[in-house]
């Protein structure tokens, strides 16, 4: 077997945009079970029909996040600027999370403080998150430079 | 250029960098799985380099890069040599290593050639102290004993290994 083989049976692993993808999916599938839940949950009187719905929709968006998590974790290595762009997109599901929640509760004229700190929790997780994949890769890179100035002055 | 360097920017996510990583690196991989499964074995390659592109982003100490490879391709190896491995490894023989006369005859081509009679143990520490010239340190990391073991096992290998190559007709 040559390198290039090698290369070529571990291309799907070595792919950004499925990498990406997974990552994408994992934040939607939360995202998506988040509000639906937090529909159901503010949502008075329903039939069980309704209720059951409620509950499958929010099932399959778990379902899609657990798949996508099982896939960043197990199937594919997340690398320095992958895990930038996981907090990204964690940023970004927090954002749309937080949007919609906000309208759930006009909607509802009744913003509850237990929500509130929900979101603000999870805009700190988010933040976090971020800063440290941020902080991860500086390292690396200044590293990548110091090796790098190294060897040419090897 | 550098492991260390290219391990670096494989962590940093560029895929090139593990191109370069395999292109470097294939050839040792291939040879080490070859001489200790007695035959070329594409799947346990292809899944040593597998684990070596999951496990990258976890490794620490990118200047130990060879050592960690080495690590994750004995246990690929060790998966297929189960029963060979499970087999109670002989007493520990005290003398020292370069005692041996044998170590005089032993040179790359020979010692490929006699590897394949050698138990899994003993094949192990010699391909990786004189095929791939990694230091005891290291043979004693990735084979997971202490550095004195591997001196054992190193010995014990070379007093094998002349009882193989005479009795394959080679004369010293």
């Amino acid at each position: 077997m040559t390198p290039e083989e090698v290369l070529a049976r571990l291309d799907a692993p070595l792919s950004l945009r499925r990498r990406v993808g997974y990552l994408a999916l994992t934040f939607t599938g939360l995202t998506a079970s988040a509000l639906i839940g937090l529909l159901w949950a503010t949502e008075p009187g329903l039939p069980m029909r309704t209720n059951v719905a409620f509950a499958v929709l929010v099932v399959i968006g778990l379902c899609w996040a657990a798949f996508g998590g099982w896939a960043v974790t197990r199937r594919t290595p997340l690398f320095a600027r992958d895990r930038v762009v996981a907090g990204w997109l964690g940023v970004g599901a927090w954002v749309a999370f937080s949007v919609g929640a906000l309208i759930i509760s006009l909607l509802r004229h009744d913003l509850e403080p237990a929500l509130l700190g929900v979101v603000l929790l999870l805009g700190a997780v988010a933040a976090l998150n971020l800063r440290a994949a941020h902080r991860a890769r500086a390292a690396l890179l200044r590293r990548r430079s110091v090796l790098a100035e190294t060897a040419k002055g090897e | 250029m550098s492991d260390e360097l290219l391990v670096v920017r494989c962590q940093l996510g560029e895929r090139e960098a593990f191109a370069e990583l395999v292109q470097g690196w294939h050839p040792a991989v291939e040879r080490y799985v070859g001489r200790m499964l007695g035959g070329s074995d594409d799947d346990v390659v292809q899944e040593i380099w597998l684990a070596v592109l999951k496990g990258l982003p976890r490794l620490r100490q990118p200047d130990r890069f060879t050592p960690w490879l080495f690590t994750i391709a004995r246990r690929a190896v060790l998966n297929r040599l189960r029963d060979a491995y499970a087999r109670p490894e002989p007493e520990p023989i005290d003398d020292l290593p370069g005692d041996d006369e044998a170590e005089e005859v032993v040179n790359r081509e020979t010692l490929a050639d006699a590897l394949a009679a050698l138990p899994a143990r003993e094949r192990e520490v010699l391909l990786l102290f004189y095929l791939e010239d990694l230091p005891l340190d290291a043979c004693a990391q990735i084979c997971a004993v202490p550095v004195g073991t591997v001196k054992s096992r190193l010995n014990r290998a070379r007093r094998l290994l002349r009882h193989e190559m005479v009795r394959k007709g080679y004369e010293a």
